[in-house]
C-alpha cells in the first residue's frame, strides 16, 4: 500500500456539514442574528459558530481525512479516531448553541451548556488534530502544502483553546480576570485564528496540491509558494501572539494584527501569481467546473482580505459586509465547488473502483452534470455578492431576499451531490456493471455489508 | 517462446490494458503513460510496473488490481505480476497526446 485509501467517515462529515450551512442560512432568511441584532449578541454567535464549525470545520475535517494522506502518500494514522471526533464536535456544537441561545433569553437552559460544549469542542477538535498530526509526524521532512496544514492544524488549537476559555467566561463558571480581558478583547483573535489560520491556511495548502492534481499542471514548490507559507504562518504566528499581549492588558494588538493583515495580503497576491501558473501550464485543455467555481472563490479572497487591510473597515466601518465576504465568497464559495468534485470522485471509488479492469465504467466526470451545477454556481456567488452590498448598504430586506436566493443555490447543489451519490447522472450503459457497489448516501459502506 | 511470440503476447496485454481508463482523466491507462513497462518472461510470464498520476491517490489500489486482474485474463499468460511504482514519477508530458 503505497498510501491512501478512501477515508470512512469522510462522507459524514461532509453530510452533516452540509445540513449545518442550510441550518445557517435559513436562520438568516428567518432574520436571526446580525442584521438584526448586534454583531456580538448572543443569537449572531449562534449563527457564526453553526456556520464556523458546523459547515466550515466539518467540511475541512472530512476533507483533510481524506486528503492529507493524498498530500504525504502515506495511510492515515488513528483513523479509527475519525468518529468520535466528529461525534464529539457535533455534541460540542450542540452544547455550545444551546449555551449561546441560553445567553439570548429565549429559552431557559442552564449556562453551564457554554463550557461544556467548548470543551467537547476542544476534544474533538483536539483529537482530530492528533490524528492528522500524527499522520503528519510519519512522512517529515513534509511537502509544502502538507506544511500549509500543519500550521492550520495549529491555528485550530489554538482557536479552540480561545473559544474554550470563553466559554468560561460567558458563562460565569470562571470569574478571572485574564479571561475577563480575553472575552473583552480576544474575539478578534479567536475569530482570526479559525477563519484565517485554521480554515483559510489549510485551505491555501490543500489546493495547490488539488489544483495541480485536476489541471494535470507540474507539482513543483515554487518559490513564491514557499514564501506564501512563510508570509500565512508569520501572520498567524502574530495574532498567537496577540493572546498575551490581550491577556497582559497591553498595547499593541492593533499593530500586531496590521501587521498581519499585510502579511495575509502579500500571500494572497503571491499565491494568486502560483495559480495563475499553475492554470497557465496546465495539460488538461479545459478546467472543470470545480475549478472554475474556485477562481470566484479566490477572487472573494482577495477583495475581502484587501479590505481588511483598510484601517477603517477594521475597526468596524463594513467590516461585517467584508467578513460575510470571507465566509460564503471565499471559504463557502470553495467549499461548494471543491466539494462538487470530491464527493463526485470519492462516489466514483466506492461505486466502480472494485470492477475497474473488468467491466466498461463511468468516468468520475460522468457522475454530475455540469450545465446545471454552471447555472447554480452563477446564482451561488451572485446572490453572495448581493447579500455583501446589501449589507455594506444596511439594507436588511435587500439581504435577506439575497441569502433566499443564496440558500436557493445552496440547496440545489446540495441536491446535485446527492444525484451523484445516487448516480442518477450516469449514462444507464454503464450506470450499473456487474459487480458495482451502491454506496449509502453519507454512512461508510462497511456499516451494511459485514 | 520465442520472441516474436513474446511480442506479440506484449502487445496483446497493452491492448488490453486500454480497456482500463482513470477515472478522472477519463482517458485509458495505456495512452497515458501510465504503464511503464510491460514485460513477458517464458511460460507466459508478464511482469507490469505501472504508475498512477498521483502519489498517493485513492484510486491507486483499484487501478492496481485492475491491470493484474485484465493481464491474467490475457490468452497466454500464466502468471502475472504488478508493481506499483513511482520512479519516475509522472508528468503530464507522459500523455500519448493532449488529454
Amino acid at each position: 500500500m503505497q498510501g491512501a485509501t478512501l477515508s470512512r467517515w469522510t462522507m459524514s462529515y461532509f453530510a452533516l456539514a452540509c445540513l449545518m450551512l442550510v441550518a445557517g442560512q435559513g436562520l438568516m432568511l428567518a432574520g436571526y442574528g446580525y442584521p438584526a441584532v448586534a454583531v456580538s449578541a448572543p443569537e449572531t454567535l449562534v449563527l457564526v459558530h453553526i456556520l464556523a464549525i458546523g459547515w466550515l470545520s466539518l467540511l475541512m475535517a472530512g476533507a483533510l481525512l481524506q486528503f492529507v494522506p493524498v498530500l504525504i502518500a502515506r495511510p492515515l494514522v488513528g483513523g479509527r479516531f475519525a468518529a468520535p471526533a466528529l461525534l464529539l464536535i457535533v455534541a460540542g456544537l450542540g452544547a455550545l448553541v444551546g449555551g449561546f441561545v441560553a445567553l439570548s433569553g429565549a429559552i431557559d437552559l442552564p449556562l453551564a451548556l457554554l463550557p461544556l460544549g467548548g470543551g467537547l469542542l476542544l476534544a474533538g477538535f483536539v483529537l482530530l488534530a492528533a490524528v492528522l498530526a500524527a499522520t503528519l509526524l510519519a512522512a517529515r521532512p513534509l511537502p509544502l502544502p502538507a506544511r500549509f496544514v500543519a500550521v492550520g492544524l495549529s491555528a485550530l488549537v489554538g482557536a479552540a483553546l480561545v473559544g474554550f476559555a470563553f466559554t468560561l467566561a460567558l458563562s460565569g463558571t470562571s470569574d478571572n480576570l485574564l479571561l475577563v480581558r480575553l472575552v473583552a478583547d480576544g474575539v478578534d483573535l479567536h475569530a482570526a485564528l479559525g477563519l484565517g489560520g485554521w480554515l483559510s491556511v489549510t485551505a491555501l495548502g490543500v489546493s495547490y496540491r488539488l489544483l495541480a492534481m485536476f489541471l494535470l499542471a507540474p507539482e513543483a514548490e515554487r518559490p513564491t509558494s514557499r514564501i506564501v507559507w512563510w508570509a500565512a504562518s508569520l501572520a498567524i504566528g502574530l495574532v498567537a501572539a496577540c493572546i498575551p499581549v490581550v491577556l497582559l492588558a497591553a498595547s499593541g494588538v492593533t499593530a500586531l494584527f496590521a501587521a498581519a493583515f499585510l502579511l495575509t495580503l502579500a500571500a494572497v497576491l503571491l499565491y494568486g501569481g502560483d495559480v495563475v501558473h499553475l492554470y497557465r501550464s496546465r495539460k488538461r485543455k479545459q478546467a472543470e467546473l470545480n475549478i472554475r467555481a474556485t477562481f470566484a472563490a479566490f477572487g472573494a479572497l482577495l477583495l475581502s482580505v484587501a479590505l481588511l487591510n483598510l484601517p477603517g473597515v477594521r475597526a468596524g466601518e463594513g467590516l461585517a459586509a467584508v467578513v460575510y465576504l470571507f465566509v460564503f465568497g471565499w471559504l463557502t464559495g470553495l467549499g461548494l465547488a471543491q466539494l462538487y468534485k470530491i464527493v463526485a470522485f470519492l462516489t466514483w471509488l466506492e461505486a466502480y473502483g472494485p470492477v475497474l479492469g473488468r467491466a466498461p465504467v463511468p468516468r468520475v466526470q460522468d457522475l454530475v452534470d455540469e450545465g446545471r451545477g454552471r447555472v447554480l454556481f452563477w446564482f451561488y456567488y451572485g446572490a453572495v455578492a448581493a447579500a455583501t452590498l446589501a449589507l455594506f448598504a444596511e439594507a436588511s430586506g435587500v439581504f435577506r431576499a439575497a441569502v433566499l436566493v443564496q440558500l436557493a443555490a445552496t440547496l440545489g447543489l446540495i441536491g446535485e451531490l446527492i444525484r451523484a451519490r445516487r448516480l442518477c447522472i450516469v449514462p444507464k450503459a454503464l450506470r450499473a456493471p456487474v459487480g458495482m457497489v451502491r454506496p449509502h448516501l453519507f454512512l461508510p459502506t462497511f456499516v451494511s455489508r459485514r | 517462446m520465442d520472441e516474436d511470440e513474446k511480442a506479440a503476447l506484449t502487445e496483446a496485454i497493452r491492448n488490453a490494458l486500454r480497456m482500463i481508463i482513470d477515472p478522472e482523466i477519463g482517458r485509458n491507462i495505456v495512452d497515458l503513460g501510465l504503464i511503464y513497462e510491460i514485460a513477458v518472461e517464458e511460460g507466459g510470464i508478464a511482469r507490469i510496473a505501472m504508475t498512477t498520476t498521483t502519489r498517493g491517490c485513492p484510486a491507486s489500489d483499484y487501478l492496481k488490481d485492475a491491470v493484474s486482474n485484465c493481464v491474467w485474463y490475457v490468452p497466454g499468460v500464466e502468471y502475472a505480476e504488478v508493481r506499483l511504482t513511482y520512479e519516475p514519477p509522472w508528468t503530464p508530458e507522459m500523455m500519448a497526446v493532449e488529454g
